[in-house]
């Protein structure tokens, strides 16, 4: 009977009847991290939201706001045609380039504890980092496929890519979001890697993505003292390892199951940006062991999922579907990699929010059109495999 | 390049990408089970170390409470304002209405936290009124608290400050039986483990270590309405009399207790602010003086014990003066053949001196050690000194003459007190005690209670119509008692016109029920001898007190003068 039924399922699906219209692994991942995000960003944000504003929901009403947003985003990525996107990736490279630019006029951009991050619309704030990240992805795929061929010519070829990054990193280093560069510059060499370089372009540009990181690190005392910490949270627990100390603290108190929900004691005001770069610090307190897998276990689902995605396309023949695919689900995967190893203290310190869960509008946004875009993919490659519109 | 071959490659370099990020994952995970099994414990203690504090909680201290379980110093609970030094330094913006509510400056409350940096507990203000608390609470401003504490009341304030004391800012006894019997008293806080958030605020009981126990209720010998009694007369003479401070003490002659111990000048221990630390001195126990004639009736038991004088034994006093080494022993005027009754009776030095230098003085020495000069009294009271006896192999002919009428020897008020439970109690020495006695104890015998008996009749003449203590007479009661009136010491030397007049004495005569000692130091109007600025404080308070213990009259009142003893005997 059961069997029978399978059969009967897959007749149906040879026949043409369309599948679930979209990708139930991308959606049920994303609805899964953004509900617990929520969760937890109001767990670890009620008291100090309280202490702050008089109103525990403070952080997360505006978070749920950003879910509401970004979902409608999404949802209109998932109604544009890929074409689109692949003829305007240079002009919204154009647009992220001048928001960073923006982001560094005095008056527009808004200062928080010495960087400016942020361009104050109204009441909420653009965060232009997180869309370049986004839109380089865009482009770079964009580019693969146009200059095919000569993404094997160094100078004609990867130069370019290599100046347009470098754009990006010094004008994300005036903020200074050394995060960012890091995650761009390993997104970037990681599509620059699956596009085909030859392998000594490929080290020539890891190499000298990686000197200027290390050289940055060195030239700015705060940055090395950050190093120095990480190397050795205890041995300045209150003052220079305080953060990561406090971070490592709530791992710590999470054991299997974690200590409830609700339950934290690292997030009253023990643990510095609880409810942003470290809500995964108190979802590991409170969740434990088991929420800490499980969270990562749905990033790889997605991470995993993009590729499988990107290398349909590919098979599809849809090449700048696969190198978009491919750059989404890296930019995904590499952000969501770094942020945890910063919680758990094998990454040095760095301003980076969990994708999905941390608390950021532009950070929800950018991701939610990202998984639209992801969805689009799957969609149209999809449509093409089987001949269902 | 084939086509086939570079799809190959493509493969291969997708395969190799995604190994890399699902190896990264594989890794963290690896340490999250390294986190959050393997080096928990070690994780969570230093947790603890950042939020598991103790806290206490405090309980009441007992009360002190008189004989008849009247209060003589109770708890009340009030509330202390304690600020998180950097929570509230957060919020300066805030702090206005709270300053004024507490009369605080704020450049001082600065400082204060400038000195607190870094700690996580200081106080703003201590022991506010419930009302103030309240408003306290209301501002509900960052980072500030409220600690129960106790705050000690004194009921009866300055008629008992010296005996009771006070106790510290922390509940602590400071001075008097507060001090004393500090351990009985005292509560002992309770602790608790508790989480607390950055800012101080208590998020949960952890474990409660020990709940707090409040401290065991004192009840003490003192009879408030004796000592009522004593402070209102002491004070009236003291001021009639323009003397510089006096001290009264009244015993139970049968039980060794203390009813009443009172100094002047008091103070009142509910508010001791700019009071200068001299007047919480408990004189009646830190203070000694000479006892002057006060110990003459230990001089006489030590002869009528030696069997070398009898109740009847004369002794020539003339010229009225007497030589012993160097110095010349005066009396008033030359009182010729004097009984050994009339050497009290008429206070004669040169009597006392006489009768002395034919006594051994190993025996005069043990008699006036035995009856308690020299050693502290055991009322446990604090900074209590032991008095001067020496010794007797020190002693040459002066010093034996001189202790014999009471100089060269110095005893605290209490301590000559205790000495005449001797002579009230037919000869056994009562041990004293400041708490109430509900069992019977013994006594020293230092006398025969022939000798003691002797000695009362003797002290009866002294405040007879021809004594020096007329003036100590109570109607309906018998008295016996002797004045003292001596050069007071100054800087090594007696001073011509300062003196310590003092009375001890006992009622009823027939079976004392009480002894008491008065002394003044320095009288200055009017008159200085014991007989007239001490002995009435003693016939005021001897009057209440006796009616007050329903001690029954032991002179008839159609008879109500003096008369001989009941005994029989007459004196010579």
């Amino acid at each position: 009977m059961t069997q029978s039924a399978a059969v009967i399922a897959d007749k149906r699906r040879i026949a043409g009847t369309p599948r679930p219209r979209w990708d139930p692994w991308l959606l049920g991942c994303v609805a899964a991290l953004v509900g617990l995000g929520l969760v937890m960003v109001y767990s670890a944000s009620v008291s100090s939201a309280e202490r702050t504003f008089d109103n525990g929901f403070y952080y997360f009403a505006r978070q749920l706001g950003s879910v509401v947003v970004g979902s409608i985003l999404m949802y209109l990525v998932m109604h544009t045609p890929l074409r689109l996107w692949e003829r305007t990736g240079p002009y919204l490279l154009l647009l992220g380039l001048m928001l960073l630019v923006l982001v560094l006029v005095p008056g527009i951009g808004v200062n928080v504890n010495g960087s400016s991050r942020w361009i104050r619309l109204g009441i909420v704030n653009l965060q232009p980092s997180e869309l370049i990240k986004l839109f380089l992805v865009v482009y770079v795929a964009g580019y693969f496929v146009r200059k095919q061929e000569e993404l094997q010519n160094f100078t004609h070829g990867i130069a370019i890519i290599g100046l347009v990054l470098m754009a990006a990193g010094i004008l994300l280093l005036q903020e200074p979001d050394l995060g960012a560069v890091v995650v761009i510059t390993t997104t970037v060499l990681g599509m620059l890697f699956l596009a085909g370089v030859r392998l000594w372009h490929f080290g020539v540009m890891t190499l000298t993505g990686a000197g200027v990181v290390a050289l940055l690190t060195v030239l700015a005392p705060y940055r090395l003292q950050r190093v120095v910490a990480f190397l050795d949270p205890w041995a300045d627990p209150f003052n220079t390892g305080f953060q990561l100390v406090q971070a490592l603290i709530a791992f710590g108190r999470g054991e299997w199951v974690g200590v409830g929900l609700g339950a934290s004691v690292q997030k009253l005001y023990y643990l510095p940006a609880a409810h942003t770069d470290f809500l995964f610090a108190v979802t590991a307190e409170e969740l434990g062991l088991l929420g800490v897998l499980s969270v990562m276990m749905l990033f790889a689902v997605l991470v995993a999922r993009g590729f499988t995605i990107s290398r349909r396309a590919q098979d599809a023949g849809l090449l700048y579907a696969a190198r978009l695919a491919q750059g989404i689900a890296l930019l995904l995967g590499v952000q969501a990699a770094i942020s945890m190893g910063v919680n758990m203290g094998v990454l040095p310190t760095k301003g980076l929010t969990l994708p999905f869960m941390s608390y950021g509008g532009s950070s929800m946004l950018v991701n939610l059109m990202s998984m639209g875009l992801l969805l689009l993919i799957e969609r149209e490659t999809r449509k093409d495999a089987w001949g269902v519109h | 390049m084939t086509r086939n071959a570079r799809r190959n490659r493509g493969i291969l370099r997708y395969w190799m990408v995604l190994g890399v990020l699902m190896t990264a994952f594989a890794s963290l995970a690896m340490r999250a089970v390294y986190l959050q099994t393997l080096s928990s414990n070690y994780l969570q203690r230093q947790g603890d170390a950042r939020y598991l504090r103790t806290v206490t909680d405090n309980a009441h201290r007992g009360m002190i409470l008189d004989r008849n379980g009247e209060p003589f110093a109770v708890s009340t609970p009030v509330e202390s304002v304690w600020a998180h030094p950097a929570t509230f330094a957060e919020v300066r913006r805030e702090w206005r209405p709270l300053l004024t509510l507490l009369g605080l400056n704020a450049t001082e409350v600065a400082r204060q936290l400038r000195k607190h940096t870094g700690r996580e507990f200081m106080y703003l203000k201590r022991h506010i009124p419930p009302d103030i608390a309240e408003r306290v609470t209301a501002l509900n401003i960052p980072g500030v608290y409220l600690q129960r504490e106790y705050r000690r009341y004194y009921p009866t304030g300055a008629v008992s400050g010296h005996v009771i004391g006070f106790t510290d800012i922390d509940d602590q006894g400071q001075e008097g039986l507060e001090l004393t019997y500090n351990d009985r008293l005292r509560a002992t806080q309770g602790t608790r483990r508790v989480l607390k958030d950055l800012h101080g605020n208590i998020v949960e009981t952890v474990e409660i270590v020990s709940l707090p126990v409040p401290g065991r209720d004192l009840v003490i010998s003192i009879d408030k309405r004796i000592q009522y009694l004593t402070y209102r007369e002491l004070k009236s003479a003291m001021q009639r009399y323009g003397a510089h401070a006096a001290t009264a003490v009244v015993l139970d002659a049968q039980s060794g207790e203390v009813l009443a111990l009172v100094n002047q000048p008091a103070f009142n221990p509910n508010n001791r602010t700019n009071l200068r630390s001299t007047l919480f001195r408990n004189r009646a126990v830190t203070d000694v003086f000479e006892p002057g004639s006060t110990m003459k009736p230990f001089t006489i038991a030590v002869a009528l014990e030696s069997g070398l004088f009898g109740y009847d034994s004369k002794i020539d006093t003339t010229p009225g003066r007497f030589q012993v080494g160097s110095k010349i022993i005066h009396d008033a005027r030359n009182y010729g053949l004097l009984s050994l009754g009339q050497v009290i009776e008429k206070s004669s030095n040169v009597g006392a001196a006489r009768i002395a230098m034919a006594l051994d003085k190993e025996r005069m020495w043990s008699m006036f050690r035995n009856v308690g000069f020299g050693e502290t009294t055991g009322s446990q009271l604090p900074a209590e000194s032991a008095g001067l006896l020496n010794l007797p192999s020190r002693w040459v002919p002066m010093d034996q003459a001189h202790v014999a009428f009471g100089y060269g020897i110095s005893v605290t008020a209490l301590q000559l007190a205790r000495a005449y439970t001797a002579l009230a109690n037919d000869g056994v020495v009562m041990p004293l005690t400041l708490l109430r006695r509900d069992h019977a104890v013994h006594g020293l015998r230092v006398m025969s209670a022939v000798t003691a008996r002797h000695i009362r009749d003797m002290l009866e003449l002294a405040v007879s119509e021809a004594g020096t203590g007329t003036e100590a007479q109570v109607q309906h009661y018998r008295v016996a008692g002797k004045t003292g009136t001596v050069h007071k010491l100054v800087a090594g030397d007696y001073a011509e016109d300062r003196y310590i007049a003092s009375f001890a004495g006992m009622a009823p005569a027939s079976r004392p029920r009480l002894v008491m000692v008065v002394t003044m130091d320095e009288p200055s109007e009017g008159a200085h001898f014991g007989g007239q600025v001490a002995a009435p404080v003693f016939s005021g308070v001897m009057s209440g007190a006796l009616r007050l213990l329903n001690v029954p009259p032991d002179t008839p009142t159609e008879r109500f003068q003096w008369a001989a003893p009941a005994d029989g005997r007459s004196p010579t």
